[in-house]
């Protein structure tokens, strides 16, 4: 039996496992490892290491109570940490190291993780492969010639090949589920509002969570504990104290599996099947009228937020500039050298969005076909919890997909409708096809976590599939 | 000339104690460059905008004021342009036509005409709170000359209150009235000191019959926007009759050389691409409209209203109510037994005078004598211990310099006839020549006189009475 996270706080706490040999043994690996695989974009020094351990066990010496001392956490690049530089994958913020930190990691930091490093993605999380990262791609542990998915691939890639416990993603569209379905590792998209946006580099604020990410749906547990949870310093942070049963019922709207590969398909009912014997009511029959509407609704709304909230981005406040003999030129010079090519893209969509002329055909358009798409999970959540897959496709090989938007847009298909909506979603092992993995996708009603996550270890029991390490 | 004039009045709510989505101080002229900043007012990536509540009450007083009708919810947009003092390259505003929704939709502004002792009024189209930009500063205040450009945030996030009017303002007299009015409110309420610098701005809107819209920016004091607006109406008419077409523009005045100069014609509309800020969801305005009724407070109109009641008159009674504090203890001093209007010539004329004269900021509370002084002074007058005159030219100056002590030595009373006959005789030739017609020789002789009284009562109008009815006697 591998080593959960659980099993390693338990550890941790008899005093039976060193915390210093077991931060050291990550911090090794990665050393092997992550020249080929890129999850990192930033390790910590070994010397903060052994400053934040001694700290740790000072708390501990002390009797103070945290929920996860020693645990080794990786996360995302978009999240901002007052210790590591935050680049968001972008070289327009290369060096830029935030005077803050976000409330996410102020809350690890108070439970006694040891944040190891920052995860690659693609630039300000727009992409699903992670190779739109101006720090280089980042290659999937399970074969290193595919994608990870994204843009949490980084985070993904470092649960997969072993270098931390736990890892905190985002999800605008299905940025952490995506990765986690193409490396065997659970991602959960919390209900709009439960984990605070502070100190989240934003790409499409209406849109995205900061996001849970291990290799077990028990061990995310324990992050999602840390993490949730209302944040005077959000707005649109929610104080709930919702409690869900853990009644379940599945339904599966045939248009979130039908059009996925083969493969996927007969995956996830051969393991809705075994779900079913253990006794979880499963209807079959179920319909969602409207997911034609969510790609283009998603991306309208996304670009629109994203034209905006990179508005900023312009050589005044932040290390790098370009030189101009005025604002306006060293502004355009700052965005033409350094914004990725797919991130210029975005933000002319989303200009385009907004404009005088455009706005009613698009952002507005996009802002109702939201509260269409919105109202129909709602409706359907209410019963039972909405499975399907998580990606149409199996990991694709690098370079095959950004080749062309619109495929590489339809990848998150299935994903998007969880932001659209708000709600919660988690995805998940489902299964492997030729060495690569599957995931399927949970959706359930807003702040309804805890139901996933017992359906989840529920699964996880049934296919054994967790804690899986690449390469082991 | 016909003639149409409009404002866009923007008020910053210096005294609402935080900025309007962070905790940083609104009032931040007292900080060294970029110290009173943090990462939500320099618009850091992830620090995000959570409104304050005292901002947004204030604005919410302020529309009551103005019998705004206040919809159920506020909503704040965002309004993209890229300058160098704008940290985010959008400025989070109100606007209406973009799903924003402002905190007053239709208004009216009644304002007091000070020249013509009347109330009048001007529709008000909306009021919106937005937050300030931050400054860019040249060295040596030289754009040409400076080698760079320095960019202070300390401003950055400071709630402002915008406030549009209809193009319906009768004459720069008024357009100057009514802003007046609109800050003595504001004051009144507390939103706003608007004796700091920059702390109002106007932009005016003029047209003349058969011409195009013109807008003249920056416009930084009450005075100022008369003498724009009388300058825009006289080059604007002139065009006009000289045969000449006025185009829609954007004009600049520069208060130095009194003129407006082109800034920018204004051909389109330019593109801000409003759309509600995703980070700021929807504000309910009910619950914060009643917290902040809670608090007691009074429009400079409801002051007019009570100290007219005292039967002072209209004219004194404003000059009380443009200084707060005047306003508010001429009130306080009443109410324990004060005579009004011996009080409010006190307060409105004659120590509001002598308070300018030495120097001493009228606006502080503190300079002015307590309630308790007054109710004294007043006695005085109305028992006819003193005359009005010898209590402003012997007690006042005297309670001035006392630092408004309750312990003022009252002056002895003394009988001016033999001080007077004494002067006469000594001052043979200044007798003469106010005999032969010159007016000046008898403030001479009055000076003599008080100058004998040194210390006593004396009532100086009096003494020139005497010594006119004595020497035209001779």
């Amino acid at each position: 039996m591998k080593e959960t996270a659980v099993s390693i706080l338990e550890n941790i706490r008899k005093g039976s496992l060193e915390m210093e040999d077991y931060v050291f043994k990550k911090l090794e690996l990665i050393r092997k490892k992550d020249n080929i695989i890129n999850a990192y974009i930033s390790i910590d020094s070994e010397d903060f290491i052994l400053d934040r351990i001694n700290e740790i066990k000072r708390n501990i010496a002390s009797g103070k109570k945290m929920k996860i001392p020693g645990l080794v956490v990786s996360i995302k690049d978009n999240i901002s940490t007052n210790f590591l530089p935050t680049t968001a994958g972008s070289k327009i913020l290369e060096n830029y190291i935030p005077p803050y930190n976000a409330t996410v990691v102020e809350k690890i930091l108070e439970e006694g993780g040891i944040i190891i490093g920052k995860t690659n993605l693609d630039e300000f999380a727009m992409g699903s492969t992670t190779e739109f990262s101006a720090y280089g791609l980042t290659r999937n542990p399970w074969d290193i010639t595919r994608v990870p998915g994204g843009s949490s691939g980084g985070s993904a890639a470092s649960l997969a090949y072993g270098s931390c416990d736990l890892s905190l993603g985002s999800d605008t569209g299905g940025s952490v589920r995506l990765p986690a379905s193409y490396t065997a590792t659970v991602g959960l998209k919390p209900t709009y509002g439960t984990v605070s946006r502070y100190g989240l580099i934003p790409y499409a604020n209406s849109l995205e969570q900061i996001s849970p990410m291990a290799r077990s749906v028990k061990d995310l547990a324990l992050i999602w504990d840390v993490i949730k949870g209302y944040d005077e310093k959000d707005a649109t942070s929610v104080n709930n104290n919702y409690k869900s049963d853990n009644k379940f019922k599945i339904c599966i709207p045939k248009e979130f599996i039908e059009e996925s590969e083969p493969p996927i398909k007969s995956t996830i009912y051969k393991l809705l099947e075994k779900i079913e014997n253990e006794g979880v009511a499963i209807e079959y029959e179920g319909k969602f009228e409207n997911l034609k509407y969510a790609l283009p609704t998603y991306y309208t709304i996304a670009f629109a937020e994203a034209a905006s909230n990179l508005a900023r981005y312009d050589g005044k406040l932040y290390p790098i500039s370009s030189e101009g003999l005025s604002y306006k030129e060293m502004s355009e010079n700052t965005r033409r050298y350094y914004f990725g090519f797919e991130v210029k893209k975005r933000i002319l969509m989303g200009v385009l969005a907004l404009s005088e002329g455009f706005i009613n055909d698009y952002y507005i358009a996009a802002t109702k076909g939201r509260r269409i798409i919105r109202d129909e999970i709602l409706n359907m959540t209410k019963n039972c919890i909405v499975a399907s897959s998580v990606s149409p496709i199996l990991p694709p090989k690098i370079g095959e997909r950004i080749k062309d938007p619109l495929k590489l847009y339809a990848m998150d298909i299935y994903t998007v409708v969880a932001n659209l909506a708000g709600v919660p979603a988690l995805a998940m092992p489902a299964g492997f096809y030729n060495n690569l993995p599957i995931g399927i996708q949970f959706m359930a009603g807003p702040f309804e976590e805890e139901k996933l996550i017992s359906l989840g270890s529920l699964v996880e029991e049934i296919t054994g599939l967790y804690n899986l390490i690449a390469g082991d | 000339m016909k003639y149409k004039i409009g404002l866009e009045i923007h008020t910053q709510l210096s005294e609402a104690g935080t900025k309007l989505f962070c905790d940083c101080d609104s009032n931040y002229r007292k900080y060294e460059p970029n110290t009173n900043v943090c990462p939500v007012c320099l618009g850091l990536p992830g620090a995000l905008p959570v409104p304050r509540r005292n901002p947004l009450k204030l604005a919410l007083l302020v529309s009551k004021s103005f019998n705004c009708e206040i919809p159920e919810f506020m909503v704040f947009t965002r309004k993209h342009y890229f300058y160098p003092d704008l940290p985010k390259n959008y400025q989070i505003t109100q606007y209406e036509k973009a799903g924003g929704i402002p905190v007053c939709l239709k208004g009216i502004l009644k304002y007091f005409d000070s020249d013509h002792l009347t109330w009048k009024s001007v529709t008000l189209r909306r009021m919106n709170i937005e937050e300030d930009p931050g400054k860019t500063e040249y060295s040596g205040g030289n754009i040409l000359l400076s080698e760079y450009a320095y960019l202070d945030y300390n401003r950055s996030g400071v709630p402002l209150l915008e406030v549009v009017t209809e193009p319906e303002i009768p004459t720069p007299r008024d357009a100057r009235k009514a802003v007046e009015y609109l800050l003595l409110t504001m004051e009144y309420i507390g939103a706003i000191n608007p004796r700091l610098e920059g702390s109002f701005r106007v932009d005016a809107n003029v047209s003349v019959e058969g011409g195009e819209r013109v807008e003249v920016k920056n416009i930084g004091s009450t005075l100022d926007l008369e003498k724009a607006l009388k300058y825009e109406i006289f080059r604007q008419s002139k065009i006009v009759e000289e045969g000449g077409k006025i185009k829609r523009e954007t004009r600049h005045w520069d208060s130095i050389r009194g003129v407006t100069k082109p800034l920018r014609s204004k051909e389109t509309e330019e593109e801000y691409l409003y759309f509600p800020d995703p980070d700021i969801p929807s504000i309910k305005t009910e619950p914060l409209l009643k917290e902040a009724l809670s608090s007691n407070f009074m429009t400079p109109e409801n002051f007019m209203n009570r100290i007219t009641m005292y039967g002072v008159s209209q004219r004194i009674a404003w000059s009380l109510i443009t200084v707060k504090p005047a306003a508010e203890l001429f009130l306080e001093s009443v109410r324990i037994g004060s005579d009004p209007k011996i009080t409010a010539r006190i307060l409105a004329i004659d120590y509001k005078g002598l308070l300018k004269k030495s120097g001493k900021n009228i606006y502080e509370k503190s300079n002015w004598p307590n309630k308790q002084i007054l109710k004294l002074l007043s006695t005085l007058v109305s028992n006819k211990l003193y005359t009005y005159d010898e209590l402003k030219y012997n007690i006042l100056p005297k309670l001035l310099e006392n630092g408004n002590d309750m312990n003022l030595v009252l002056p002895e009373k003394v009988e001016p006839t033999n001080l007077i006959i004494s002067v006469i005789n000594e001052e043979k030739k200044a007798v003469e020549d106010f005999i032969s017609g010159k007016r000046e020789a008898l403030d001479y002789l009055v000076g003599k006189v008080l100058k004998k009284a040194k210390g006593k009562a004396i009532d100086p109008k009096t003494i020139r009475k005497m010594i006119e009815i004595t020497l035209t006697k001779h």
